[in-house]
């Protein structure tokens, strides 16, 4: 699998998402999905630009795991819920655990 | 957008999706007591409270969404299995219907050798479908199967007759239907 070039340096979504919201969906490496299927769901489900879907499936083939979004307790089991649909492996948990 | 495949490779997907039809469908407690006269009432109840699976397929098709709070987990799988195992199959039955279609365009070759090939026309909600039963049945096998990251020349390095490699083989041509579909879809 190719790594695309990352062009600007941007903070860990981890740190971020700490901050501002109080809690996170995971998605968690797993070895069945394909990478340019869960690029497409984040691009899908969560509108994100290709570049940043990318960098967010990146992160989570190579760190194991990457933050997708962040939000109410609530709107996090919604986006949970929506990647299991999509059977992608999410977890949530507060920001920052 | 339209793909092309052979009668063999429709028959074999529409087997593969029948197969995870029944799966997503079947809750366990009603498979357990399906000759019971009682199985509907405690099957209701069962759907709306859906324990932790035992069986690794239906556990990674349904996840915990709390690795650290089995209660919040047990909370969540009471309130989304139902509904995901229902989209799930509603997935599923749309990916059968437009195989279904393609079944009777294949009629209208006259050739004969054409005749063993068949379009499959698919509008974005069907390709969209197509997407995540192609998702679920290769987490279905490749769960069965135990794959690892990088471990494809282990599945070659068995020996012909053992059926793993099959399906590993099936496993692997469904991950190239899916890529083909979305590389068609980003374009």
């Amino acid at each position: 699998m190719v790594t695309a070039p990352v062009e600007v340096e941007r903070p860990d979504v981890d740190e971020v998402v700490a901050q501002e919201t109080p809690w996170v969906t995971v998605v968690w490496n797993d070895p069945v999905n394909l990478m340019s299927y869960v690029t497409y769901v984040f691009q899908t489900y969560f509108g994100y630009p290709k570049k940043k879907a990318e960098r967010l499936m990146l992160d989570v083939h190579e760190k194991g795991k990457a933050a997708v979004s962040s939000g109410s307790r609530e709107e996090m089991e919604r986006d949970v819920e929506a990647m299991h649909s999509y059977g992608l492996w999410a977890t949530m948990q507060k920001a920052g655990e | 957008m339209s793909a092309s495949f052979h009668v063999v490779e429709t028959e074999l997907l529409a087997s593969l999706v029948g197969q995870l039809l029944e799966l997503v469908r079947d809750h366990p407690i009603q498979s357990q007591d399906r000759d019971d006269p009682l199985a509907d009432v405690l099957g209701g109840v069962g759907v709306d409270d859906p324990g932790r699976p035992t069986d690794p397929v239906l556990l990674r098709l349904f996840p915990d969404a709390y690795r650290e709070d089995d209660e919040a987990a047990s909370d969540f799988r009471r309130f989304t299995e139902r509904g995901l195992r229902e989209k799930k199959a509603a997935y599923a039955a749309t990916v059968l219907a437009s195989l279904a279609t393609a079944d009777q365009a294949a009629d209208s070759y006259a050739d004969a050798q054409q005749r063993e090939k068949v379009k499959v026309h698919l509008d974005g909600n069907e390709a969209e479908a197509w997407l995540r039963t192609l998702t679920d049945l290769r987490l279905a096998l490749g769960t069965r199967l135990g794959v690892e990251e990088g471990d494809e020349e282990h599945w070659q390095s068995l020996p012909e007759d053992d059926p793993r490699r099959h399906v590993h083989d099936v496993y692997q041509w469904l991950g190239f239907v899916q890529e083909t579909l979305v590389r068609a879809l980003n374009t």
